[in-house]
């Protein structure tokens, strides 16, 4: 069910998306399109409160992230996608950027992405896996991130068929989680 | 039993997908095997890996998308039209 939604969500979204070729090409139309609509009035909000370009974009982008996210899970969608996207991005330049009165440390965000991608040691470990275990970084990534059916993880990384994909996908699981495990008892800081 | 099977079942077990009477065996056997038991933690850091890994993939497309409208011609107007907002500052 949920990868039916996912895949209605986004025909509705990104024509062409059967095509795994077209994928990548398709999601960058997705974002130029969402970019002319909604980052304009995003900059203007920004803008009229004192923030950088630099900082508009960064938020743009993270509301980019959260709105993909929400596309490809089966939370319901939001009626305006501009208007959510806008409304995002101005909140969090809200939590993040805007001068307090007493200069309150900004640190104290609800919502913060991958906030353990700067632990020092998850990010060795996850260059470490970007690298050695980039192809099997990619299927899962496309598995469990993108939430792709597994005939189209087929079709993408040249698998004959959903039980292929379906084996190399828990292989590389297994693979990961090894080298993980491994390099995490190597560096002290990994577990909480 | 192979070792993708395990990892297959080790899933089931952390999304909460198995059926009753797998997932009763499952606990047992997690209970008796303290390996299996670490697998499954392993494993749990392996899908937030993931998670990260994808969302990494997907912030780098977007900069990418980012450079194209603020670098190429057939963007001029739009990104004026944005650096003009940010213009004296």
């Amino acid at each position: 069910m949920r990868y039916i939604l996912h895949i209605v969500i986004k025909r509705q979204f990104m024509p062409g998306i059967n095509n795994p070729n077209n994928l990548i090409a398709n999601r960058e139309a997705f974002f130029i399109d969402l970019y002319k609509n909604a980052f304009p009035a995003v900059a203007k909000y920004i803008s009229r409160m004192g923030g950088s370009f630099d900082e508009a974009r960064d938020v743009f982008h993270d509301a980019l992230v959260i709105y993909y996210e929400k596309t490809v899970s089966a939370l319901p969608m939001p009626d305006n996608s501009i208007a959510y996207l806008v409304g995002t991005a101005k909140n969090l330049w809200i939590k993040r950027y805007r001068k307090t009165e007493k200069n309150i440390p900004l640190d104290n965000i609800d919502f913060t992405l991958g906030e353990d991608e700067n632990m020092p040691s998850s990010s060795r470990i996850m260059r470490f896996l970007e690298t050695a275990g980039k192809k099997c970084m990619e299927l899962l990534a496309g598995f469990y991130y993108e939430q792709l059916p597994l005939t189209e993880i087929a079709d993408r990384f040249g698998y004959s068929g959903v039980r292929s994909a379906t084996v190399q996908k828990y292989k590389c699981l297994e693979k990961v989680r090894e080298t993980i495990k491994e390099k995490a008892l190597t560096y002290d800081d990994f577990m909480e | 039993m192979t070792s993708w099977n395990e990892t297959e079942q080790i899933e089931a077990h952390i999304f909460g997908s198995a059926d009753t009477g797998n997932a009763l065996v499952f606990e047992a056997r997690m209970l008796l095997d303290p390996a299996l038991h670490d697998k499954v933690l392993w494993q749990r850091k392996a899908y937030e890996m993931i998670g990260h890994y994808g969302r990494k993939q997907l912030k780098l497309e977007i900069d990418a998308v980012h450079q194209q409208l603020f670098t190429q011609p057939e963007h001029i107007s739009f990104a004026q039209k944005i650096r003009l907002l940010f213009i004296n500052r």
